[in-house]
């Protein structure tokens, strides 16, 4: 069996508030295979986010060990860790520099890692644009000018620029209304088969899980409660909080109540 | 018709910029019977949220808003009424929740206060004790169980879902007859979002009040409204009873919303085009009206 690309052992993390602590994760372990897509899915404050934010860096894990490529990674991210590592957020309003054109933000990852020549970049960030179903002209903007669904693009883009392996994507379209959402997650879907990368997809919406993932880790309060296979998740969900998450979707046509109700009678 | 709550006709709203005027509205009909539930669907930007505002009217005192047609509400045209008329009118006739609870609701006061203040606008000078009394039975039909806690915080110090039920409580406080649900449950995740709106849902039924839903997700207005309006670009581009436009679905736009809700039965995601000169085509509305239920 060959190495996974990002692999999670008992992962742990707590936050001290004054007096008393909270146990955000609680030994975690999970692994991902270059080329999938791993869902993380739980309600907000079920420790899904810290994860991402831990794998990225932004703070370290109490306890546990993180590897990439079977190395494990630092506290201190290397260069290396941060071209093949990258990560869309959230809220693209506040993940992007609004005093920097889209242009500039999205040549910043290519200078850092000097990824083509100088003279080049600039066509480069065209090709991102368009790579994004946005064009060039858009580079002279600025993110206040623009819509959520186009900055979440440009957010996206500037993940892309510096062909990473992992994209560690934390909620990246609950900040957009539906039709947008189809269009970034359509577009997700695009690249992820064109440049065979791996996501780590981080939400608490299942319906979209099922569209994109290939596996599914459910969190409840910092703990892993299931791991699935997506197909298996929605025939035969193990973890009762994983059904009570599967009967929240919200459902329009009778196929899909349907199928909720064959794994409610399966009880 | 004698049974309509609220009656919105040709309601047409612009904003007069320095420039140029920006239009918003166009001719915008919309009625809303006694208990009838009514979503109003339609992407950031389409206008939904400013009729909301109108309704309450906080709009038409903007500088360089510009709203003509009529708002009538139980026959009161609101263009005419006075401050004070349309003052008494909210948070007793009309409540509102708001998309994001936490932010609509004053952070210096605690609940309790917040409650007191509330049912003070019902009952005139009703005391503490009592408002207290009341507020705990409300919070108690909210499922907030432990009451005494949550009237002696702070709405910061309690979580959004909690938040959003205690906004619940708060506008049916005084027994409105139109509740406005601006987006209600998107701050929230879908777990806590189907609880308060199945909370909503039943508290709504069990006093009859009309409401109007404000939603950019066609999947969240499918079990809760009686009927829909669809709007795109500040038009009403399809209307009708939520059976008729979901299994006889019209408009391109209505069409794009609804493929556009991720389903646990697909494999991939829809990917809506950015021609919108298919969405610009003319109107439907479905014959079928369904008054009340």
């Amino acid at each position: 069996m060959s190495k996974p690309l990002l692999s999670i052992k008992n992962v742990s993390k707590s936050f001290s508030l004054g007096d008393y602590e909270i146990q955000a994760l609680q030994q975690v372990s999970l692994d991902l295979n270059k080329g999938e897509c791993l869902a993380i899915v739980g309600e907000s404050g079920s420790g899904k986010s810290t994860l991402a934010n831990i794998i990225m860096g932004i703070y370290p894990q109490s306890d546990g060990e993180i590897s990439f490529k079977g190395s494990t990674l630092p506290l201190k991210r290397l260069l290396s860790h941060r071209k093949d590592i990258q990560f869309v957020q959230q809220n693209p309003l506040s993940s992007i520099n609004p005093s920097r054109s889209i242009g500039e933000s999205l040549r910043l990852p290519l200078d850092v890692h000097r990824i083509g020549h100088a003279n080049e970049r600039n066509n480069r960030v065209s090709e991102l644009l368009t790579e994004v179903g946005l064009t060039s002209n858009y580079s002279k903007r600025y993110p206040s000018t623009m819509s959520g669904g186009q900055l979440q693009r440009v957010a996206i883009a500037r993940a892309l620029a510096c062909a990473p392996e992992l994209v560690v994507l934390d909620e990246p379209t609950s900040s957009l209304d539906v039709l947008v959402q189809s269009r970034v997650l359509s577009l997700l879907q695009k690249l992820r088969k064109k440049r065979s990368l791996s996501f780590l997809f981080v939400t608490h919406d299942l319906a979209v899980v099922r569209n994109i993932a290939d596996y599914v880790a459910v969190f409840k309060e910092g703990k892993l409660v299931e791991l699935n296979g997506v197909n298996e998740l929605f025939s035969k969900p193990v973890h009762s909080y994983t059904k009570r998450l599967l009967s929240a979707i919200p459902v329009i046509s009778e196929d899909e109540i349907q199928l909720l109700n064959q794994i409610k009678e399966k009880e | 018709m004698s049974d309509s709550l609220l009656d919105i006709q040709n309601l047409s709203l612009s904003f007069q910029g320095l420039t140029e005027t920006v239009d918003v509205l166009d001719n915008i009909n919309l009625s809303i019977s006694r208990g009838e539930r009514v979503a109003l669907v339609g992407e950031s930007g389409s206008g939904k949220s400013v009729i909301a505002r109108i309704i309450l009217g906080l709009l038409q005192s903007q500088k360089g808003a510009i709203v003509k047609g009529s708002v009538r509400f139980r026959g009161i045209e609101l263009e005419a009424a006075t401050g004070n008329q349309i003052e008494s009118l909210r948070g007793r006739e009309i409540s509102m929740i708001f998309q994001d609870p936490t932010s609509s609701m004053n952070p210096v006061y605690k609940i309790g206060t917040i409650f007191h203040e509330i049912l003070n606008r019902g009952t005139h000078n009703i005391s503490k004790k009592l408002a207290l009394i009341k507020a705990s039975k409300l919070l108690e039909e909210v499922s907030i169980t432990e009451f005494k806690r949550v009237l002696e915080s702070y709405p910061f110090q309690l979580s959004g879902g909690m938040n959003q039920r205690v906004m619940i409580a708060l506008a049916l406080a005084n027994k409105p007859a139109l509740l406005i649900a601006d987006e209600p449950g998107t701050a929230l995740d879908v777990t806590v979002q189907a609880q308060t709106l199945k909370l909503m849902h039943n508290l709504v039924k069990k006093n009859n009040t009309a409401v109007l839903f404000i939603s950019h997700n066609l999947g969240v207005v499918h079990q809760f409204a009686d009927r829909v309006y669809v709007i795109y670009k500040g038009r009403i581009v399809e209307s009708g009873s939520t059976s008729s436009i979901f299994e006889n679905t019209k408009h391109p736009y209505t069409k794009a919303l609804m493929n556009a809700v991720p389903k646990i039965t697909s494999k991939s995601f829809f990917d809506a085009s950015d021609d919108s000169s298919l969405f610009k085509q003319p109107a439907f509305h479905h014959k079928d009206r369904e008054i009340g239920q």
